[in-house]
């Protein structure tokens, strides 16, 4: 059981890798990106985990409660960030692409051919 | 006052971006041009006058006040060494002729060209400079997202491919910094260099690290265009706007290899598989990167994308200059990187010029039509004799240490691979030029078959403004050599090796004095330079060869070309497989390095 | 290269990376059970040092506070290159007119909806406002709080006419956010310069743990970052909707 979390964030990347190179429409491409992003969110916060700890909140909680890794989280965060800014572009890059070539199929789009 | 320039450096070009993007709509079109200009030359004055002062000891800046305690690291800090000053510079000098250079070309939706660009600066900055490893990925981030929007400024169909590919494979890389992070922070607690140093030096042989370092060092490697992570580079370049083009060349790949080099030497240094896995496989990455990256130069026609494989070519010799692991080899390494940011910038600004004076870029279809322009000739041709291995300059200074530095360590073989590929790329622009300007090479039929796309740039610059950075980045290449000795490039190398990253938290330790060693190979520069000017020759001649020996050369040439050109297709699935296969290559060298 | 040939060397390549991987999963900590000293001392030390009681928020805006810059303007970035990529060849004008599919007829809004998001969209933008007031107290902060506005401002697009909530919605006026946002942020970090100390130190007095006006210069970084990201939350939603928009005659060549 210790090593569930690690094999699950290998395997989404793994899956999500599958799907971008045998992909055959750019916004499913782009979904498949977004699941590879999602490896990195499962391992950064296993990595932080903790058994038997809380959220690192003080709020209700005194401090000195144990809880849980909060860098990872913020890392995660930014990682979150970065996610929805880059799909963002991607999405708008796509949505011009099908306008002017009138197809999204990553393997039918081959810059200078 | 030099204390305050670190954060400096990164605050003004972030601030300046922030400005033009509020303002940006009410000011009249040269503002914005001439503001960049300046903020680009502000930041070049501060790191500069970093360089100079780190000369004795690097810089350290803590920020937010979260100076280390005891050996706990809270903060983010940025370290300042002379080499990573000296990067810096050069990167903001590449930017301000990028802005002279683009003065008055986006005259349309308010300033958010320089918006991204000045933000791109920021990004590379914080990079050089930054001494966290999840700092370098948040500016690695910003410098990648900037790139992508900038690629497809154009908005012409090609362009958006080419950001397409650009995107997803160098996304991929992103993520797989961030395992990488993952890997670090499991196992050693932090993410300062100088910490992690420590920890890596206590536990050597853990395949944690290795593993952590195979993430992070694909992701800049994806960066750096390095076989086999190459092929987003040249769909890239050749779609970019021409000021664009010069600093993706000129600096935002060669980071990605400034990059590998910081992380070994401030981080990973202690571990012995890592530095025999860097040795073998990035050496022969970037040995391998320079000869593909020269052959897939000769065969193009179009320039801009010609351009783009000699940048892979080059770079390749980059990365084996860090993979030697050696004062000289880094030094050698450092001024390479210095001299080629300079001519390829050189050179794509001169793409760019042909581009908005004779409306296109195609080599064959332009042939004879470069009189009206004849100085972008000159320039064109001092570029190539440069890149083919004149022995004058930064590239010919950085290329004989490289090599001496390569033959000190046992890899003489090498030298094959840094002549050809220089050779190559030489000769393609050597080709280039006396097609364009001078009118020879006719190739009947061919030139029917120019591409369909029409590209052009706005012809509304005069020539000589387009020409200064050209002649002012030529002549640095130039005289910087001069003006320094090449022991001056060793010995920021020594230094940047030396610092320990901060894992004894105490100052500079001594830098071994790296005696001076004259060449191994004098020859060098003669030899590449001759190649160039032969093989150049040999293509513009054709129609001048006995049909015997062309079916002959081309019979036994045509297989390796096909498979170049079938590779780079476009399509980018092939290219995520191929990172896969990366990814397999460093698996395989360090099982086979630590069994 | 075609599709089998790319599965082929792609189940090539994982095959080769298993036993490197191998190597260091076995090597791993234990899940769960191995404390890291970074985030300890962290817990240990914000609520005292800096009267927080979020320590994801202190991390994020105090002692990494640089990544939380780096990241607040690759959005940005991000938004900018979209706006670029959107706005590029259509200009800034707006369309009122829907774009139709053919066989697609656009339906009218039912009145039930109207009256849901009319109910719902105060209430979400209110609890995103919510969300990034008490940064420093409970979960949340200026990302999550400008993404739940950016995203109530969605509501109201659903209720009401598009031409109405893009006249509302201008452009300019998010513009300016975003903009005003980056600038307050990176301004709450070089102010402390001017005073002699490092940049974003947290120089402002802490005021007391539990308020609302606690943590001195979190809340500002923090209302910075709310700006930017509402503005440019609100700019992408507006130019993808744009995009659904029947294009002008003379727009697209």
């Amino acid at each position: 059981m210790s090593l569930l979390p690690w094999t699950v964030a290998l395997w989404l990347f793994a899956i999500g890798l599958y799907g971008v190179i045998t992909s055959r429409h750019y916004v499913h491409l782009i979904g498949c990106l977004t699941v590879v992003q999602s490896s990195t969110y499962v391992l950064l916060l296993a990595v932080g985990y903790r058994w038997g700890a809380g959220a690192p909140i003080f709020f209700d909680h005194p401090p000195g409660t144990p809880a849980v890794d909060p860098v990872v989280q913020a890392l995660v965060l930014t990682d979150i960030v970065v996610g929805a800014t880059v799909t963002a572009l991607l999405l708008a890059l796509a949505l011009q692409v099908h306008k002017r070539r009138g197809t999204v199929d990553p393997d039918a789009l081959r810059p200078l051919r | 006052m030099t204390e305050i320039l670190p954060p400096l450096a990164v605050a003004l070009p972030l601030g300046g971006a922030a400005l033009l993007l509020l303002v940006g709509r009410l000011l009249p079109w040269r503002i914005p041009d001439g503001f960049s200009v300046l903020v680009a030359l502000a930041v070049l004055a501060a790191d500069a006058a970093m360089a100079a002062a780190a000369a004795k000891a690097p810089l350290v800046y803590w920020f937010g006040g979260w100076a280390p305690r005891g050996s706990l690291v809270l903060g983010i800090g940025f370290v300042v060494g002379q080499a990573d000053a000296a990067v810096a510079a050069v990167v903001a000098l590449l930017f301000a002729a990028s802005f002279v250079f683009a003065w008055g070309y986006f005259e349309d939706i308010r300033a958010f060209f320089h918006v991204l660009m000045l933000l791109f600066l920021a990004a590379m900055q914080g990079f050089c400079l930054t001494h966290d490893l999840f700092n370098l990925f948040v500016w690695f981030e910003v410098m990648s997202v900037a790139a992508f929007a900038l690629t497809a400024y154009r908005l012409e169909a090609s362009s958006l491919e080419g950001a397409l590919n650009f995107t997803v494979t160098n996304s991929i890389g992103s993520f797989l910094m961030l395992g990488g992070i993952g890997f670090v922070y499991l196992r050693s607690g932090t993410l300062d260099f100088g910490a992690l140093g420590r920890s890596v030096a206590a536990a050597p042989h853990d395949p944690v690290f290795a593993c952590a370092f195979t993430a992070l060092a694909a992701a800049l490697l994806i960066k750096g265009a390095m076989v086999p992570f190459q092929f987003w580079l040249a769909d890239a370049h050749a779609v970019a706007p021409s000021p664009v083009s010069v600093i993706f060349s000129g600096a935002m790949v060669p980071l990605g290899i400034f990059g590998i080099a910081k992380l070994y030497w401030e981080a990973f240094a202690p571990a012995p598989s890592i530095g025999t896995v860097m040795q073998t496989l990035l050496f022969a990455m970037g040995a391998a990167s320079a000869l593909l990256g020269g052959l897939a130069a000769l065969r193009q026609r179009h320039l801009k994308r010609l351009l783009a494989f000699s940048t892979i070519s080059h770079v390749g010799i980059l990365l084996c200059g860090v993979a030697l692991l050696n004062p000289r080899g880094l030094g050698g390494m450092l001024a390479y990187l210095a001299g080629h940011a300079l001519v390829k910038g050189a050179l794509f600004m001169i793409a760019g010029i042909l581009l908005s004076r004779l409306g296109g870029i195609d080599e064959i279809g332009l042939r004879g039509r470069g009189g009206e322009i004849w100085p972008a000739g000159v320039a064109l041709a001092i570029a190539g004799l440069l890149l083919g291995g004149a022995p004058v300059g930064l590239l010919d200074q950085g290329s004989r240490l490289v090599d001496s530095a390569a033959d000190a360590a046992g890899r003489a073989w090498l030298l094959p691979a840094l002549v050809l590929g220089t050779a190559c790329t030489g000769a393609a622009v050597l080709r280039a030029a006396g097609r364009i300007f001078l009118g020879w090479g006719e190739m009947p039929g061919e030139e029917e078959r120019a591409p369909s796309e029409q590209e052009e740039e706005k012809p509304n610059r005069p020539l000589w403004l387009m020409l200064l950075p050209v002649v002012v980045l030529l002549a640095l290449a130039v005289a910087a050599a001069a003006a320094s000795s090449e022991h001056f490039a060793t010995r920021l190398a020594a230094r940047f090796i030396a610092w320990d990253g901060g894992a004894s938290l105490k100052s500079l330790a001594v830098p071994l004095p790296v005696p001076k060693q004259p060449s191994p190979h004098p020859f060098i520069p003669w030899l590449s330079l001759g190649l160039s000017l032969l093989i150049a020759a040999h293509d513009l001649g054709r129609s001048r060869l006995p049909r015997a020996w062309l079916a002959a050369s081309d019979r036994a040439l045509a297989p390796l070309f096909i498979i170049i050109d079938r590779l780079h297709d476009g399509v980018v699935g092939a290219y995520v497989t191929w990172i896969v296969v990366g990814l397999a290559l460093f698996s395989v060298s360090f099982v086979a390095a630590s069994g | 290269m075609k599709r089998r040939a790319r599965l082929v060397l792609a189940a090539v390549a994982t095959l080769a990376l298993v036993p490197g991987l191998g190597a260091a999963v076995a090597q791993l900590p234990r899940f769960g059970a191995h404390p890291l000293p970074y985030g300890e001392a962290i817990n240990r030390v914000a609520p005292v040092e800096r009267h927080v009681t979020n320590m994801v928020t202190a991390v994020n805006f105090d002692y990494r506070g640089l990544d939380t810059v780096g990241e607040e303007f690759m959005l940005l970035t991000a938004v900018t290159g979209a706006l670029v990529l959107l706005r590029g060849r259509r200009g800034e004008s707006v369309t009122d007119s829907a774009a139709e599919a053919p066989g697609r007829p656009i339906p009218q809004r039912s009145p039930a909806l109207r009256l849901l998001c009319r109910c719902f969209a105060p209430v979400l933008l209110l609890f995103g406002l919510y969300v990034v007031l008490h940064a420093q107290l409970t979960p949340g902060g200026g990302f999550q709080g400008g993404a739940i506005i950016g995203s109530g401002t969605l509501l109201i697009y659903l209720g009401e006419d598009y031409r109405i909530w893009r006249r509302h919605m201008r452009a300019h006026l998010f513009d300016a956010m975003e903009a005003v946002g980056a600038l307050l942020f990176l301004g709450a970090g070089i102010a402390p310069m001017i005073a002699g100390a490092s940049f974003l130190q947290n120089i402002l007095p802490l005021g007391r743990t539990g308020s609302l006006i606690s943590g001195g210069l979190i809340l500002i970084a923090n209302a910075g970052v709310a700006l930017a990201v509402t503005g440019g939350f609100v700019l992408l939603l507006l130019e993808f909707l744009e995009e659904t928009r029947a294009a002008e005659p003379e727009d697209e060549a």
